[in-house]
C-alpha cells in the first residue's frame, strides 16, 4: 500500500517536473515573438529602457508610421506578386511533372526521379554566382522576373517528390477508369487526380508562399532598387536605416513576419507536414 | 500522329517542363562553377584561364579562408550537440503527454516558420548593448552580465550568433523526433513492459532504435547545413567583428559581390561543396557503422 503511493506521489513530482521544463522551452519559443509585439505598441523611450515589460502608455502611432515610412504597402505588393506567379508556375509544373513520376511508364523515368533527389541538396553557393552574372548580361538582375525565375526553379525539386509521393499514393484505378471513358492524360489529371490531390496542393501553395516571404539571400543579391524590394529585404534596409528607433524597428518585425504568422495559426498541420516531410524517406 | 506515339511523349510533355527550367537555373550554372573556378573573372569582363592559381591561392596565402572553416567546425560543433539533445529530450517528454500534445508543437514550431532576416533582427535588437536585454540584467543585478557585448566582443560574437539560430531551429529538430516517435510500433512498448523494462530500458531498447532512421537523416543534415549556413550570420554580424565570426558563406558572398572576384568565389564554392560531399560520405559510413542506418 505504501509502496503504491510513494510511486504515486514521485510520479506526479516527475510529472510536475516535465511539465515545468516543456512550459519554461514553450516560453523561450514564444516569449521574444510575444514581446516584440507588445513592444510595437510601447513608446521608443520606454522601449530602450526596458526592452521587456508591457506598454506604461499605449503607443499606436508606430504602426502606421512604420508602414509609411518603411514603404511596406509597395514591399507587400511585391512580394504577393512574386508569390502570386511563383505558386501558380510551381503547381502547374510539379503537378505534371509529379503526375508522370507517380502514374505514367517512360524511359528515363529514373532517371528524372533520380535528378530530382540529387538537387533537392545542391548548395545554393554553387550556382548562385552564375545565376548572377548572366542575369546581369539579359538584363534580369534588379527586376522581379529575376526572383520570380528563380524561385520557381528552386523550389521544384522538394515540391516534386512530396507531390509525387502523395500520388502515389492514389489508386492508379481511377485514372484507369476515367481513360476508358476516353480522358486524355491531361483530362485525367485534371479531372480526376486534381481534385483528389486538392489538399496536397494547397500545402504545396502554402509552402511556397512562406519561402517566398521568408527569402532572403537571392533578393538581398539580386533586387538593388527599393521600390522593387519584396517584404523581408526592405525590413533589412528599414533596420540599418532606422536603427535609432527601436520601437519602429518591434513594430517592422511584426509587420513583417505577420502574414505568415497568420498563416501558421490557420494551417499549422499542414505547415509542419509539409516542413518536415522527406525527413522519413531520407 | 498515331496515339502509340503520342502516349509515348505525353509523359515527357509533362516532366521535361520542371527539369528544363530546373536545369537551366540550378544544375547547368552548378557545373559551370565548377570550370569557372579555374578562371580569373570579375563576372564582367572577358575571363582569363589561371589553371588552379585560385586554389593555390585558397590554400596557401588566404588566411580568412581557414578561419572560415574553423569557424564552421565550431558550428557544427554546436548543431551536432545541443539542438540534437534539447530537441530529442522535449520530443521524448511531450509524447508522454496525451491532450496538449498538439499546443505545444505547434509553439516549438513557431520559431522555425518566421524569416531568417526577422529572427535575427530581433536578436540584434535583443542583444544591443545599450537597449537592449543588458538593462534586463543591470536591474536585475547582473552587473557583469549587462556589460557583455554580445556581438561585438569577438570571443562570444559566433556563440551568440548560433544561439540564436538555435533558437529558431531546435523546434523544427524536435517536430521531427517527435513524427519519427509517434511512428513507433506500440506493441513493441508493451512487449518491452510485459518483459519488465523501465522507462529508461524502454528508451534506449524501443524508442531510439526505433526513430534511428530519423536520427541518421538529422545527424547527415546537421553536418552538411552547418558547412552552407549564411543566413543569420550575415544578418547578425555580416562575418564581422574582425572576422570573428566569418564563414565560408559570407566570405564566398563577399568575394563575389562586393569584391567582384567571381572566379575566386568559384572556387571557394567548390571548397565548400567537397567539404559536404566529403561529410556527407563520412558521415554515412559512421550512421552504417553506428547502425543507425540500414542499406
Amino acid at each position: 500500500m505504501t509502496k503504491t503511493m510513494n510511486k504515486g506521489f514521485l510520479y506526479y513530482l516527475l510529472a510536475a517536473i516535465r511539465m515545468i521544463f516543456l512550459v519554461l522551452m514553450l516560453l523561450f519559443a514564444a516569449v521574444p515573438l510575444l514581446q516584440v509585439f507588445i513592444n510595437s505598441f510601447r513608446s521608443d523611450r520606454e522601449v530602450k529602457i526596458m526592452p521587456i515589460g508591457l506598454p506604461k502608455d499605449w503607443a499606436l502611432n508606430n504602426w502606421p508610421e512604420t508602414w509609411e515610412i518603411g514603404g511596406y504597402a509597395q514591399a507587400y505588393l511585391n512580394s504577393l506578386l512574386t508569390a502570386a506567379v511563383v505558386i501558380v508556375v510551381v503547381l502547374t509544373l510539379v503537378g505534371l511533372g509529379a503526375y508522370a513520376l507517380s502514374k505514367l511508364e517512360f524511359k528515363g523515368k529514373n532517371f528524372f526521379m533520380a535528378y530530382f533527389f540529387v538537387a533537392i541538396s545542391l548548395p545554393t553557393f554553387l550556382y548562385i554566382v552564375p545565376d548572377y552574372f548572366v542575369m546581369n548580361k539579359l538584363g534580369l538582375v534588379d527586376t522581379r522576373w529575376s526572383l520570380m525565375i528563380i524561385y520557381s526553379a528552386t523550389q521544384l525539386p522538394f515540391n516534386m517528390l512530396l507531390l509525387r509521393t502523395f500520388l502515389s499514393g492514389i489508386p492508379r484505378e481511377l485514372e484507369e477508369a476515367a481513360k476508358i471513358d476516353g480522358c486524355s492524360e491531361l483530362q485525367c489529371f485534371l479531372r480526376v487526380t486534381l481534385p483528389i490531390a486538392k489538399p496536397m496542393f494547397l500545402t504545396i501553395g502554402i509552402l511556397v508562399f512562406v519561402h517566398v516571404w521568408n527569402e532572403f539571400l537571392w533578393a538581398n543579391t539580386f533586387i538593388t532598387t527599393e521600390s522593387l524590394k519584396p517584404v523581408a529585404t526592405k525590413y533589412v534596409v528599414f533596420t540599418g536605416q532606422y536603427g535609432s528607433n527601436m520601437a519602429r524597428i518591434y513594430t517592422a518585425s511584426v509587420i513583417t513576419i505577420a502574414p505568415v504568422i497568420l498563416l501558421y495559426l490557420a494551417f499549422s498541420r499542414r505547415f509542419i507536414e509539409g516542413m518536415t516531410s522527406g525527413s522519413v524517406k531520407g | 500522329m498515331n496515339p502509340n506515339k503520342k502516349r509515348k511523349i505525353v509523359p515527357y510533355l509533362f516532366i521535361v517542363p520542371a527539369f528544363l527550367l530546373h536545369a537551366c537555373i540550378v544544375t547547368v550554372p552548378a557545373l559551370s562553377t565548377l570550370v569557372m573556378s579555374l578562371f580569373d573573372w570579375n563576372g564582367m569582363n572577358q575571363a582569363a584561364f589561371i589553371g588552379l592559381q585560385n586554389f593555390k591561392e585558397i590554400f596557401t596565402e588566404d588566411k580568412i579562408v581557414r578561419l572560415s572553416v574553423i569557424h564552421n567546425i565550431e558550428w557544427l560543433l554546436i548543431f551536432i550537440t545541443v539542438p540534437l539533445i534539447l530537441g530529442f529530450v522535449v520530443a521524448i517528454l511531450v509524447s508522454q503527454l496525451r491532450r496538449s500534445q498538439m499546443f505545444f508543437r505547434t509553439v516549438y514550431f513557431v520559431p522555425y516558420v518566421i524569416s531568417a532576416a526577422v529572427a535575427g533582427k530581433i536578436w540584434t535588437a535583443y542583444m544591443n548593448p545599450y537597449y537592449g536585454l543588458n538593462q534586463v540584467f543591470a536591474k536585475l543585478g547582473f552587473e557583469n552580465l549587462s556589460k557583455v557585448l554580445w556581438l561585438g566582443n569577438p570571443k562570444i560574437a559566433l556563440a551568440a550568433v548560433a544561439f540564436v539560430d538555435n533558437w529558431h531551429w531546435w523546434g523544427f529538430i524536435m517536430v521531427l523526433f517527435l513524427g519519427a516517435l509517434q511512428q513507433v510500433d506500440p506493441t513493441l512498448y508493451e512487449a518491452a513492459r510485459v518483459d519488465g523494462a523501465n522507462r529508461f530500458q524502454e528508451l534506449i531498447h524501443v524508442s531510439i532504435p526505433g526513430i534511428r532512421q530519423t536520427i541518421a537523416f538529422v545527424l547527415i543534415m546537421t553536418v552538411m547545413w552547418s558547412f552552407l549556413t549564411f543566413d543569420y550570420v550575415y544578418i547578425m554580424t555580416n562575418g564581422g567583428p574582425a572576422n570573428a565570426t566569418e564563414i565560408m558563406a559570407t566570405y564566398i558572398y563577399k568575394n563575389a559581390f562586393v569584391k567582384y572576384r567571381a572566379g575566386y568565389a568559384n572556387a571557394l564554392c567548390v571548397i565548400q561543396s567537397g567539404i559536404c560531399i566529403l561529410l556527407y560520405f563520412f558521415q554515412k559510413y559512421v550512421s552504417k557503422k553506428g547502425g543507425l542506418e540500414d542499406d
